[in-house]
């Protein structure tokens, strides 16, 4: 299997600027999904006595659905 | 239930009580209205005060208000809608520059006012952290900035030489 770099570079541009592209109001959608999938991962490790909580927050809320339910 | 757009909404309804003369979006969240998203832990909102506030600038009048809808004060957060949001007064001129030069951006039928993205890039130069440089290089990979307005804020506000430095670490061996 062979990789082009520069391949990969540009579509990852493509794909930058294509989700620059997005409408602010989806944009500003995927950062509350963005930060509630953060809480979520901060929670599970909490609970797995990984590592403490996400900064900016003494206590996490509930996530609002079941971390380990299929996404 | 998260919602950015309902903090937008919150930051206008205290506008139009008079708990502060004006707001902008900076950071990670306004740099957003320009590039693709990327996660972020907070909101931060500078914010300014009428002139009959007075020299000492506080923003308790911002923590009473929200407090006073059920908004959890954490340290220097306050959470709205889930968001820690940041309130911060203008920490020096260009910052100053920047409230005063925010734009009003229709957010799904909802007026917000963010930084312009001259003057994001221009901040993110002079905080100069690593998420900072990382964030000036994607404005400037991006091709949202509007040249000749981001070098008039850089050498109003005496940025040359960051810039230059900046430049030199990452824009010279571009593919």
């Amino acid at each position: 299997m062979t990789f082009d770099l520069s391949d990969i570079l540009a579509s990852k541009r493509a794909h930058r600027s294509r989700l620059a592209a997005l409408p602010i109001g989806e944009k500003l959608r995927l950062l509350d999904a963005l930060r509630e999938r953060t809480i979520a991962l901060h929670v599970a490790a909490a609970q797995a006595g990984l590592r403490g909580r996400p900064p900016g927050d003494a206590d996490p809320p509930e996530p609002a659905w079941n971390p380990g339910a299929p996404r | 239930m998260l919602s950015i757009h309902r903090v937008i909404e919150t930051l206008n309804e205290m506008e139009a009580e008079g708990i502060v003369e004006h707001y902008a979006i900076g950071g990670a969240v306004g740099a957003t209205f320009y590039l693709e998203p990327v996660a972020t832990l907070d909101v931060d909102v500078f914010v300014a005060f009428g002139a009959s506030s007075g020299a000492l600038v506080t923003l308790e009048p911002i923590y009473d208000y929200l407090r006073a809808q059920g908004a959890l004060v954490e340290g220097e957060y306050i959470h709205v809608a889930g968001w820690p949001v940041q309130f911060l007064p203008p920490t020096g001129p260009l910052v100053e520059e920047a409230l005063h030069d925010a734009i009003a951006v229709e957010v799904e039928g909802t007026a917000a006012r963010v930084f312009t993205a001259e003057h994001l890039a221009a901040i993110a130069l002079q905080t100069g952290r690593a998420k900072d440089k990382a964030r000036l290089l994607h404005f400037v990979e991006s091709g949202v900035l509007e040249t000749e307005r981001f070098q008039t804020i850089v050498n109003r506000h005496r940025l040359d030489e960051a810039w230059q430095r900046f430049a030199g670490q990452f824009l010279t061996d571009e593919a």
